[in-house]
């Protein structure tokens, strides 16, 4: 598709500088090579093409060096290096996008499920349990699960119905139920629960690397870490990325120099534990003072400050399947968002 | 859907619905092709988000009732968001409000409870099946309200009341719920009249535990047929005057009814359920036998005196969030739909597309339409006909906002409209201006400007 999109550009953009009426004529005298019936005569003007194409492509580049490097010598700004078209910043517009200004937001924010948790009012408290069956990797995992987030406490999970565990959750004051599914012996699936009145996410779990599968991975500290959410834009982004931010503590240590990312990126959720580290050339000395802002305006002053990171694991990555209204109730529950295939039918739209 | 995003919306007719909201903040939409938030009332607070909602749509002192979290009922001025006057506590129980919310409400049109002096007469139902009627007068003056006669009687004594409804006539009322059968009540008496049968077990012996999540009169005239939506996806029709069981009973999608509305034809429905799907059914049960067993398929289960729906289509748009409620414009053939996904929709009844959608950044309770609206704006302000608009309420409190805002919103949208047509002309006359004069030098730009100039024209 995308090659033939850019061949009918080219003619466009040829064709412009001539006479209109020669244009018509070659673009109905132009034979594409797959067009042609005879397979050897086909590839050799196939392979004629691409030549010509990475020929043309170097050509570019050179000339774009070119003028890079002449305008350093003139002492002018150089051209500015063009930004690629993905489907990112292409996207579609999407009017539930958050802005900075909107005040029914906050509004929204300060009455919602996960407020009583931002302000501070209740410390996160985390019940883990697993599916009905559950062995190798997903015990593996929630061992992991259960260094990342402070204050979780994993519970067999026994026979019980997970209503009745939510009961059970709410009468001892947890205030989120994380469930890892497992499915052959490997978590494929997350389901977080907010108590006691709901939201229910239901995520798809894929690539997941536990720790002692990274190379150099650090061994966490008991520090409670920092928090980082990027990309979580539109309104249903925002609702997930609090459903995240509920999970931690709001008051991080900064010295523990731990830090969590829940990485949005069209749709889908990385998730990554590091440690990481300031370190100055000049006097050779670990620097881990300070709040990760202050460290950024000491960055600014002297120049040879560098961060260096290191991974902790696990990492995974999450798919938003389903939002639910209300606390798991897959009979009678009332979605905010389900995830519909009527929804996948261009590449440019996203959700979060 | 590609195809409901190009189709262009064939003059959408001026109307106005008002939605209310979890959070409650009160907004009117106004459209001209694409609708717009006209007004808001109130501030956002979660103590006061909106759980029911009715209005007495008349063309002389409309009224709109609106019950919320916190136990109180605030009456308003539908055209500008006044608040009139405002009840606390209604059932006078000593149980707080939060524990026995009001799932129902009703505002009479016509005069009930030998009121002559009384300016409107309410019906709430709570919860735990507490119903109350009564009427209050506020004629006077706007602080004194004296509550008129009251009539209090409790629907059930245990379940809860999930769904509420008042026929046409206002003579009847029928509740459902949790564990509560559908029932109808007399309400110049003060009696049941009439009770359902829950269907029976299954082939495999299972029975599905009652519990009923909307309901509606088929026809506004006829208060013995109504149809139920349950909580195990299932569209029930009863007619009192036939049986005690359903005359129909059909499953619909996979998650639960959680809206039914009824059109004004008497026959056909809307069904919206938790994740978002949206269809109408005919529910004629004498239509032709073959005719019937062509569309419907085989009924099954249940028994064989059963039939099923004519499931005439649905609406498709990219609606993902819990269909909350469904409202139908009586003198247009447009049905709006709100919910969790925070989009006031408004589709199309004959050609089920999707006219327009309003992102309203709550989650949406109730949707209601204002049908004199067009008239009596007419009457009061010169305004475009052609320019459609929709009143989207999302509730929390009610402070009240300028009244003259809306006003001055439809003159700045109109001077938007004016603007673009004259840029178009000009456009055009610029271009018929390049292709005269300087024709060497701008004849590819012109050319593609032409391009663009002639579908725009088209359309």
């Amino acid at each position: 598709m995308a090659g033939k999109r850019k061949k009918s550009d080219g003619e466009e953009g040829g064709g412009g500088e001539d006479e209109p009426v020669i244009k018509k004529e070659k673009t109905k005298k132009e034979i594409l090579p797959s067009m042609i019936k005879n397979k050897d005569k086909r590839s050799e003007i196939h392979a004629k093409l691409q030549h010509q194409k990475k020929l043309d492509k170097r050509k570019r580049a050179k000339a774009r060096d070119a003028a890079i490097k002449r305008a350093l010598e003139l002492g002018e700004e150089p051209p500015a290096p063009k930004i690629p078209r993905t489907i990112e910043n292409t996207r579609e517009f999407d009017e539930t996008v958050c802005m900075p200004d909107d005040e029914e937001l906050f509004a929204g924010n300060d009455a919602d499920e996960f407020s009583s948790i931002m302000n501070r009012e209740r410390t996160p408290k985390i019940l883990i349990t697993t599916c009905r069956f559950n062995s190798t990797r997903g015990p593996a995992f929630i061992s992991e699960l259960l260094s990342v987030i402070p204050n979780a406490h994993y519970y067999k999970r026994g026979t019980y119905d997970l209503k009745k565990i939510v009961e059970y959750a709410n009468n001892k004051e947890f205030t989120s139920i994380i469930v890892v599914h497992t499915n052959r012996r490997e978590p494929d699936a997350l389901l977080v629960m907010t108590l006691p009145n709901g939201p229910t996410a239901h995520f798809k779990l894929s690539n997941l690397v536990l720790r002692k599968d990274i190379k150099n991975h650090g061994n966490p500290t008991s520090h409670e870490p920092e928090l980082i959410l990027h990309g979580f834009t539109t309104r249903l982004g925002h609702r997930v990325g609090r459903l995240f931010q509920s999970l931690f503590p709001q008051d991080p240590d900064f010295h523990g120099r731990r830090v969590v990312t829940f990485h949005n990126q069209r749709d889908f959720i990385f998730f990554r534990h590091h440690r990481y580290v300031f370190e100055t050339k000049e006097t050779k000395q670990t620097d881990s003072k300070g709040t990760k802002t202050k460290d950024a305006k000491d960055k600014v002053s002297q120049e040879k400050i560098k961060a260096r990171l290191q991974e902790c694991g696990p990492k995974f990555t999450l798919k938003l399947i389903s939002l639910q209204n209300g606390t798991f109730d897959t009979k009678g529950g009332e979605y905010e968002w389900v995830h519909k295939p009527e929804m996948d039918t261009s590449r440019r739209r996203f959700f979060l | 859907m590609p195809r409901t995003t190009t189709l262009e919306c064939p003059g959408c007719p001026p109307l106005r619905a008002l939605t209310f909201d979890v959070l409650v903040i009160e907004a009117r939409s106004k459209e001209g092709g694409a609708a717009k938030v006209v007004e808001r009332w109130g501030e956002p607070d979660s103590s006061k988000c909106v759980l029911a909602a009715s209005m007495v749509d008349r063309k002389k002192d409309p009224l709109l009732a609106v019950a919320r979290k916190n136990g109180t009922i605030d009456f308003l001025n539908p055209l500008n968001g006044h608040l009139r006057f405002a009840i606390s506590n209604v059932s006078d129980t000593a149980n707080r409000p939060e524990d026995d919310p009001i799932s129902g409400l009703h505002l009479f049109a016509s005069k009930k409870l030998d009121s002559e002096y009384g300016c409107c007469t309410l019906l709430a139902c709570t919860m735990k099946g507490k119903a109350i009627m009564r009427s209050y007068d506020n004629t006077l003056s706007p602080d004194l309200i004296s509550s008129g006669s009251t009539r209090t009687w409790d629907v059930c004594s245990s379940g809860n009341i999930l769904c509420s409804k008042v026929d046409g006539s206002e003579n009847y009322v029928l509740f459902g719920g949790k564990g509560v059968e559908m029932n109808v009540w007399d309400l110049s008496e003060c009696a049941k009249i009439w009770t359902a049968k829950s269907p029976p077990k299954n082939s495999l012996g299972i029975f599905t535990p009652t519990w009923f999540t909307s309901a509606t009169f088929l026809s506004k005239d006829d208060h013995r047929k109504f149809v139920a939506g349950t909580n195990s996806h299932q569209v029930r029709l009863y007619d009192i005057s036939a049986q005690r069981r359903p005359v129909m009973s059909f499953d619909f999608k996979e998650t639960p009814i959680k809206a039914v509305a009824e059109d004004l034809d008497g026959h056909t429905i809307y069904v919206g359920n938790g994740s978002g799907d949206l269809s109408a059914f005919d529910m004629r049960t004498d239509l032709p036998p073959l005719h019937h067993t062509l569309l419907a398929g085989p009924s099954h289960a249940i028994g064989s005196t059963l039939k099923h729906g004519k499931l005439l289509g649905s609406f498709l748009g990219k609606c993902s969030g819990s269909i909350k409620s469904i409202a139908r414009l009586p003198e247009h053939p447009v049905v709006a739909s709100c919910g969790l996904d925070s989009y006031l929709r408004l589709w199309d009844v004959k050609t089920r597309q999707l006219l327009s959608a309003v992102f309203l950044k709550q989650h949406l309770v109730r949707v209601v339409f204002d049908s004199n609206f067009t008239s009596e704006d007419a009457v009061g302000s010169t305004r475009d006909p052609s320019v459609e608009e929709a009143e989207t309420v999302n509730e929390y409190e009610n402070g009240d906002e300028q009244d003259t805002q809306p006003v001055k919103r439809k003159k700045s949208s109109k001077e938007k409209k004016a603007n673009k047509k004259s840029k178009k002309k000009s456009n055009s006359n610029e271009t018929s201006a390049d292709d005269e004069g300087t024709k060497k030098i701008k004849k590819f730009k012109s050319k593609k400007r032409l391009k663009r100039e002639i579908p725009d024209d088209s359309s």
